[in-house]
């Protein structure tokens, strides 16, 4: 009774902000309440350019120097039957993948900051939905990853390159990019979460990426790789994305293939963004 | 008034078995300034982590404004701010970024946010770094920082685990007077402290802990009175001789309230219970023996005496670093007030 009564009180206190506390949860406030997270991630990411070419710096540095290495190899009559007109044209979806999965370990290296810099704890103590702190970071992780695709397709055409599928091509070979980093940041936040280690995060990602790039059709054409590397490689989500990309690149429309790896994204999502709630639940009770 | 926090025998086991809160009760009613005393490592955090709904309980209940903290967090974090011991705030952002960000996460319009971080800002004198990148502040500027951004929303209940620490006098002082505002503006504070002039001049009540356990609570006045009362003391004039000082012990002893005098060179002071009332007592016994008062004195015990009693030791204050002992060095040598 008493209790009740404290409860009123509280709610009728001159600096009580009714604004604050709803009688219901709304989707309204989810999306205010994540859209202030992502715009709190995204100054972060803005405000600091360094960090988005920092991550960009090797995948340019492969775009430059591998279309250079197997620059003959697109000349070769295998190659060439395949349909693709230079190394180049087959290697800008490689670059692509391996952008927005580089920049997924930033992700899980900008939650442990947060946890470090208690901003973590700021979020926590506030009254909103937990699923806005994810919300909110996964969106401005894919706003980083289409900026960044963006600007690997922009060097990609000034290298020679062009999109059969033209700018809707582009735009389908980002999303598609920024999709699948976005489940693959998941996995890097499970790491952050579980490591609370900055470093230990980064060299987690690293470990776990580039193995599934070289064991996928990132480098080489599926009919030129070793018979059992292919089959590996037909287990490799990587392949897929990679694959639908490569046919909006050079060939047209595929929206099959689309629809494909997109269901297969949504498949390893579904471990990894699940991994990624559990972990940030265990790590914030 | 009625409570506005309750707490039943809360227990904290973390997983390496450290007790850091064994079996404490007590209640905070709505409006007042409750705090909490006690070492580095006497529970404080771990009982405020708790109570904002950062830490699961072992065991015991934990109510805020009558919402349990397991069952309604939600509830309790519509209605509180908090800062933590340790600074929380995003070193991209300007310091103003950082306060409007706090006022949406608490629901507010980015306009009201906007408002507020200005007026807040101007309080704590960080107008001119307010657009400017928190990564570039100096240590205290971001401690004040991190202390505003608990006040954006106004919450009706503040929790402010050691909240001083670690500021310049200045900043204390400033923080001091607005938390006194906010008192009388009806917030109840919950804090905690290592200092006993800011346990001594801002809670309306305290408890002291130490190793988990509360050992002590109760009204500032009634603690210090809990540890002997006070102490008036009389000089007489240089090169009085030992028999005048003899007379004058024993014409101050054996009155209501009054306990064994003692004498050193030529003064006596004798411990009573309540230093106002009884000086005109012994004032008028001297007079009435005819013993000359060159002068009169009193004391009244600190908080710092009250901690050593209850727990047998003084504030450990060596690992808390040069700032807070030096801080500390200031407090003792004002400690007893005259």
């Amino acid at each position: 009774m008493a209790r009740t009564m404290q409860t009123t009180e509280v709610a009728e206190a001159p600096h009580y902000r009714p604004g604050a506390a709803p009688a219901g949860y709304t989707v309204t406030r989810l999306i205010a309440e994540s859209t202030a997270i992502f715009g709190r991630n995204l100054k972060k990411i803005v405000r600091i350019p360094m960090m988005l070419f920092f991550s960009l710096f090797q995948p340019m540095l492969w775009l430059l120097l591998f279309t250079q290495i197997f620059k003959k190899l697109g000349q070769f009559p295998q190659f060439q039957t395949l349909g693709y007109s230079s190394y180049l044209m087959f290697f800008v979806p490689s670059v692509l993948t391996m952008t927005t999965l580089t920049s997924a370990f930033q992700s899980g290296m900008g939650m442990v900051a947060d946890l470090e810099q208690g901003m973590l704890d700021k979020f926590l103590i506030s009254p909103i939905h937990r699923s806005s702190v994810l919300i909110g970071k996964v969106m401005a992780d894919a706003s980083r990853m289409v900026m960044q695709g963006a600007l690997i397709l922009v060097v990609a055409v000034l290298m020679g390159a062009r999109i059969k599928t033209g700018i809707v091509g582009a735009v389908v070979m980002l999303v598609l990019a920024a999709c699948f980093g976005i489940v693959w940041a998941g996995l890097s936040n499970i790491v952050a979460l579980r490591t609370k280690n900055s470093e230990m995060t980064m060299m987690i990602g690293i470990l776990l990426t580039f193995p599934l790039l070289f064991l996928s059709t990132a480098m080489m054409p599926a009919a030129l790789l070793p018979s059992w590397l292919g089959t590996v490689g037909k287990l490799n989500p990587v392949t897929y994305v990679i694959n639908t990309a490569r046919q909006f690149m050079n060939f047209g429309y595929a929206w099959a293939e689309l629809g494909k790896a997109l269901g297969i994204i949504a498949v390893v999502g579904l471990f990894t963004l699940t991994g990624a709630t559990r972990a940030f639940r265990k790590a914030t009770s | 008034m009625s409570e506005l926090i309750e707490v039943e025998q809360l227990t904290k086991v973390y997983p390496d078995g450290t007790r850091a809160v064994d079996d404490i009760s007590f209640v905070v009613k709505g409006g007042e300034v409750f705090g909490f005393l006690g070492p580095n490592g006497a529970g404080k955090t771990t009982t405020i982590r708790v109570l904002v709904t950062l830490l699961a309980k072992t065991s015991g209940r934990a109510l805020v404004a009558g919402h349990d903290v397991d069952r309604e967090p939600e509830e309790i974090r519509k209605l509180i701010g908090y800062a933590g011991q340790f600074i929380g705030i995003d070193i991209d952002l300007t310091g103003r970024e950082n306060l409007i960000l706090q006022g949406r996460l608490h629901g507010m319009s980015a306009a009201d946010a906007g408002r507020r971080s200005e007026l807040l800002l101007e309080m704590f004198g960080l107008t001119d770094a307010g657009n400017k990148r928190a990564g570039a502040y100096s240590g205290g500027m971001r401690r004040r920082l991190d202390l505003v951004q608990a006040l954006v929303h106004e919450p009706p209940l503040l929790f402010l685990d050691e909240p001083t620490t670690g500021l310049d006098p200045q900043t204390r002082n400033a923080l001091w007077r607005h938390l006194e505002e906010l008192r009388a503006g009806g917030t109840t504070i919950f804090l905690t402290t290592q200092y006993m002039e800011e346990a001594d001049r801002l809670c309306d009540r305290l408890a002291i802990i130490d190793h988990g356990k509360i050992v002590v609570s109760g009204e500032p006045a009634e603690l210090k009175a809990g540890v002997g009362g006070d102490v008036v003391t009389v000089a007489l004039p240089e090169g009085t001789d030992v028999a005048l000082v003899e007379r004058a012990k024993r014409a101050v002893a054996g009155f209501p309230g009054a306990g064994e005098p003692t004498t050193f060179d030529h003064s006596v002071a004798v411990p009573v219970k309540d230093a106002g009332r009884s000086l005109s007592e012994i004032v008028r016994r001297l007079d009435e023996e005819g013993v000359p008062i060159a002068q009169l004195s009193f004391t009244t015990p600190t908080l710092d005496e009250v901690f050593l009693k209850y727990t047998g030791e003084r504030m450990r204050v060596e690992e808390t670093g040069h700032a807070q002992s030096s801080m500390f060095a200031s407090m003792r040598s004002s400690g007893r007030r005259t």
